[in-house]
C-alpha cells in the first residue's frame, strides 16, 4: 500500500526536526502518485542507506533521511535514474520497469534484497542484513575495470552517497565544510586524521 | 532627425557592459537594452550563500524539470540547483539545428548576460592567431595585427583584473596583470617535468578575471577562493557587469538600463545610409516599443547579434542589415573541446591544499608555431585543467559499504590531473547561421545553426591526446583515461563568428574597426566579429575589440561622421 502523500511528506518533516536539520533537507516537492513508494519500501530506502554508511563518530545515513531523498531523487532522475532502461538483465532476468520504461530502481531493490534474504530482507539479522548487502556490493564493483553493463546497484549506492555527504550531518560533521575559504594554500602537509572538506567542488566534481 | 539616445547598446554581458561603459564615460547618453530580467549585483544572488542541504535536491537540481524544461542547459558543466536561474529556460528560448547538427547553444539571458556565469579565463591573442587565416588560406585576412589591439588588452585587463604570470611567450603574450594565483604541489611539479624535457611547453596558472588584489576604488574584494562564482560574488571579486562595467557606466548619469525586452529589429534609412535605432518586445506583457539613437552597438552575443541582422532585413537590405556580402551568418565557429586525459599523480599523498583556487592551469599552443607541424592541422590548440585531490564521489566508483568505507571516504582522495584541450576552429562557410522556419514563443524566427567540426579539429585532438599521454607519464602520472572526440559544437560556449571582420566589403561584413562596411553607424562587437577562432578564450579579446570600437565611433561622431 502507497503512503499517503500528505503523511509522507509530514513524516519527512518530523524526521527532520527531530534531527535538528532544516525541513527543506528532505522536502519532497513535486513527486507524482505513482512515484509514492511504500511503507515498506521507505523503510528498506532507510534501511540500505544506513547500511551503506552507518553511524559511527557521527550519525548514518538512515538517520539523518537519506532514505526519502533517494526516493526522491529516483523519481525525479538523477544521476540519470529515469532514463530508458533495459527489461532484462544481462542475466535474461526480466527487471521491473516505471511506465516510461526506466528502471524502477526502488522495487528492483527490495526484489534482489527480499530474493538474498529468503523472501524477507527485512525480516533478516542486522548482520545478516549487512553481509547481503556487502555482497550485492561486491558483485557490482568487481576488482578491475567497471563493467559495461553496470548493477542498478551503483546508482542507488551513488544517490545514497550524494545524499549523505550533502547532508549537513554528513558535509558539516563527517567531513568538513567551509563556504568561504577565504585564501588558497597551495601545499600544507596532509596529516594522518585531516578531514576532507565536502566544499571542495572540484574533487567532488573530478574525484 | 532628433534621437532619443546618443548610442543604444543591445546586450548587456560581457561587450555590452563594455560598451555601456566606454560610451557613457566619452559622455553619451546610452539606452543598454537586455532581453532578460534584471539581477542586482549582491542583492539578487539568492543562491550564493545556501549550503546543499538547504535545496531540495542538494545542488543537483531536478533532473525531471531539466528534462523538460532545460534540455540544453543542463549539459552544461556549469549549470546545478545553485546556477540555474543564470541560465535560459531552453523551452522558453528554442532554436533549430540543421540535419547533421547537434549544437548546445549555452546561453545566459539576463542583466549581465554570461558575464555571471563565464569561465572568467583572460588570454591575449598573438600573431600567430590575427596571422592564421593569411598563413593557411582558410577564412578571410583579419584586418588587424596584435600590435593594434595591445594597448587596448593593456587597458581592459586594468580595469577587469586578471590574475596571471607572466612567462614571455610569444603565442600567449603577457599582459598587466595582478599577482598569480599559486600553482598546487602537483602542478608545480608537472610544471619543472614538462619544461625540463620540452622548454617550448609551459604549464602555468590560469590568467583569470578573479582579483588578488582588492580593487577597492570600485568596491570590489579581492577573491574569496570559494570557486563557486557562477552564483553571483557579492565581494564583487570576479569580473561581471553588474561588479565592474555596470557600477561605471550608471556613475556618469548617462546609462538609462531596459530588461525584459528582446530586441527584434534594427532600424535602417536607406536614404541616409544609417541606422536610426531599435524595435523590441517587452517580454512580460508582449508590447512592442522602439527608441532611435545616433549609433547603434551590438553586443547581444555572437549568434544573437547575428539572428538581429538577419532579421532585420529590408527592403533596401533583403538579406539582412548589412549582408552586402551574403557572408552574413557563415563561418561560424567553437572551439572543439574534450577531456584529453585523466591520470593519477602517486608520491603526493602527504601534500594537499586549502581553498578552492577559481582558475585551472593552463598549457598554451605549441603546434604550428614557427613551422607547419604536418600533423593534420595547420592551427594550435592548449589545454587547461589542473590537479586535484579526489573528494567523497570517488566513493561512486568503489566497492565497499559499512563503517570502513565511510571511514576511507572521510580522508582525501589521490591526486589526480586533468587536461581538457581546447583546440581552433577553422571559419568554414558551411557553418552557419540561418532563420528558421518556426518561432518563438514571442513570434520572432528562431535561429538555426548548422555547425560540424572538421578533419583539421579532430586531428588537432587526436594529437592533443597523444601528447597529454605522454606529458603526463613523463611526469610520473599513471594515465587512466583520454578522449580525441570533440563534444557537440557549443561545448566549449565560445560560438563566435557570422559577422566577420575583414578588408573587404565584397567578403565581409565589419571593418577594421567592428563597424558594420555598409552601415556607418552601426558596431557589432561581440564574438559575432571574429574572422577566426584562436585556441585562447575570447571574451578578453572582445572586450579589447570593443573598448576600439566605442574610441572610433565617439570619435566619428566628433568628426561629425556619424
Amino acid at each position: 500500500m502507497a503512503v499517503d502523500r500528505r503523511e509522507f511528506l509530514s513524516g519527512a518533516a518530523l524526521l527532520a526536526l527531530a534531527l535538528g536539520i532544516p525541513v527543506a533537507a528532505v522536502r519532497l516537492s513535486d513527486m507524482a502518485d505513482a512515484d509514492l513508494p511504500t511503507a515498506r519500501q521507505r523503510v528498506l530506502a532507510r534501511e540500505v542507506s544506513q547500511l551503506v554508511i552507518p553511524r559511527t563518530g557521527t550519525p548514518g545515513a538512515g538517520e539523518v533521511g537519506v532514505g526519502d531523498f533517494l526516493i526522491l531523487a529516483l523519481a525525479h532522475g538523477l544521476d540519470g535514474s529515469r532514463e530508458p532502461a533495459s527489461a532484462s538483465s544481462p542475466a535474461g532476468e526480466p527487471m521491473p520497469l516505471r511506465p516510461d520504461g526506466s528502471l524502477d530502481h526502488l522495487l528492483w531493490l527490495e526484489r534482489t534484497l527480499d530474493r538474498a534474504g529468503g523472501g524477507d530482507f527485512l525480516g533478516a539479522a542486522p548482520q545478516a542484513r549487512a553481509a547481503m548487502l556487502a555482497k550485492l556490493d561486491a558483485t557490482a564493483f568487481p576488482p578491475g575495470p567497471p563493467p559495461a553493463d553496470p548493477s542498478p546497484w551503483a546508482l542507488v549506492k551513488g544517490l545514497i552517497l550524494t545524499g549523505y555527504y550533502t547532508s549537513q550531518t554528513g558535509a558539516a560533521q563527517e567531513l568538513r565544510y567551509e563556504l568561504v575559504p577565504g585564501r588558497f594554500d597551495n601545499d600544507i602537509p596532509l596529516t594522518p586524521g585531516y578531514r576532507a572538506w565536502s566544499s571542495d567542488w572540484t574533487a567532488v566534481e573530478f574525484g | 532627425m532628433q534621437h532619443q539616445f546618443d548610442a543604444i547598446v543591445v546586450g548587456s554581458g560581457i561587450t555590452g557592459g563594455w560598451a555601456a561603459k566606454e560610451l557613457t564615460e566619452a559622455g553619451l547618453k546610452v539606452l543598454m537594452i537586455e532581453r532578460g530580467r534584471k539581477i542586482e549585483h549582491q542583492v539578487d544572488y539568492d543562491t550564493e550563500t545556501k549550503a546543499p542541504w538547504e535545496l531540495p535536491f542538494r545542488g543537483l537540481g531536478d533532473a525531471a524539470l531539466y528534462a523538460r524544461e532545460y534540455a540544453v542547459q543542463r549539459k552544461n558543466r556549469h549549470f546545478n540547483e545553485f546556477t540555474e536561474g543564470h541560465f535560459v529556460n531552453d523551452k522558453d528560448n528554442p532554436y533549430e539545428t540543421g540535419a547533421d547538427t547537434d549544437f548546445t547553444w549555452f546561453r545566459s539571458y539576463q542583466l549581465g548576460g554570461r558575464s555571471l556565469t563565464w569561465g572568467r579565463q583572460c588570454y591575449r591573442w598573438s600573431d600567430y592567431d590575427f596571422g592564421a587565416n593569411k598563413r593557411d588560406g582558410h577564412g578571410t585576412d583579419w584586418p588587424i595585427r596584435y600590435a593594434e589591439l595591445a594597448p587596448w588588452y593593456d587597458k581592459v585587463e586594468e580595469f577587469v583584473g586578471v590574475s596571471g604570470a607572466k612567462e614571455g611567450l610569444a603565442q600567449l603574450p603577457d599582459g598587466h596583470f595582478q599577482p598569480p594565483m599559486a600553482l598546487n604541489v602537483v602542478e608545480q611539479a608537472v610544471r619543472e617535468r614538462i619544461a625540463a624535457q620540452w622548454p617550448e611547453r609551459c604549464l602555468t596558472v590560469g590568467r583569470t578575471a578573479n582579483l588578488t588584489e582588492a580593487k577597492e576604488a570600485e568596491g570590489r574584494s579581492h577573491c574569496q577562493y570559494r570557486s563557486i562564482c557562477a552564483r553571483g560574488c557579492s565581494y564583487g571579486a570576479y569580473f561581471s557587469t553588474q561588479s565592474s562595467t555596470l557600477p561605471a557606466a550608471t556613475k556618469t548619469g548617462l546609462l538609462t538600463v531596459v530588461t525584459d525586452a528582446q530586441v527584434e529589429k534594427v532600424d535602417y534609412d536607406p536614404k541616409t545610409r544609417r541606422v536610426t535605432g531599435v524595435r523590441w518586445i517587452e517580454t512580460k506583457t508582449g508590447a512592442r516599443k522602439a527608441a532611435t539613437a545616433r549609433l547603434v552597438f551590438l553586443n547581444a552575443g555572437a549568434f544573437n547579434s547575428v539572428h538581429l541582422l538577419l532579421n532585420s532585413a529590408s527592403e533596401a537590405m533583403p538579406n539582412g542589415l548589412a549582408n552586402g556580402s551574403g557572408v552574413l551568418g557563415t563561418h561560424i565557429m567553437d572551439h572543439a573541446n574534450t577531456l584529453s586525459v585523466i591520470a593519477e599523480f602517486p608520491g603526493f599523498s602527504d601534500r594537499t591544499s586549502f581553498g578552492n583556487r577559481p582558475t585551472g592551469i593552463v598549457i598554451p599552443r605549441f603546434r604550428n608555431l614557427e613551422t607547419l607541424d604536418g600533423q593534420g592541422f595547420t592551427r594550435g590548440y592548449s589545454y587547461q585543467g589542473g590537479a586535484l585531490q579526489s573528494g567523497w564521489s570517488r566513493g561512486k566508483r568503489m566497492a565497499g559499504t559499512g563503517a570502513g568505507f565511510k571511514d576511507d571516504l572521510q580522508q582525501v582522495g589521490p591526486w589526480r590531473m586533468v587536461l581538457v584541450t581546447f583546440a581552433e576552429s577553422l571559419p568554414r562557410a558551411s557553418n552557419r547561421l540561418t532563420l528558421g522556419k518556426a518561432t518563438d514563443p514571442r513570434g520572432v524566427p528562431q535561429l538555426e545553426v548548422h555547425f560540424a567540426h572538421g578533419a583539421e579539429e579532430h586531428a588537432a585532438l587526436a594529437d592533443a591526446k597523444e601528447q597529454a599521454a605522454v606529458m603526463m607519464t613523463a611526469a610520473g602520472g599513471k594515465v587512466l583515461m583520454g578522449m580525441d572526440r570533440p563534444g557537440p559544437g557549443g561545448s566549449a560556449i565560445h560560438e563566435m563568428g557570422g559577422a566577420r571582420m575583414g578588408w573587404d566589403p565584397q567578403t565581409s561584413v565589419l571593418d577594421r574597426f567592428s563597424r558594420a562596411h555598409q552601415v556607418a553607424n552601426l558596431y557589432v562587437t561581440d564574438g559575432a566579429q571574429m574572422s577566426s577562432s584562436a585556441c585562447q578564450n575570447p571574451s578578453l579579446t572582445y572586450m579589447a575589440l570593443t573598448a576600439r570600437a566605442c574610441a572610433h565611433a565617439v570619435e566619428q561622431m566628433r568628426a561629425g561622421v556619424i
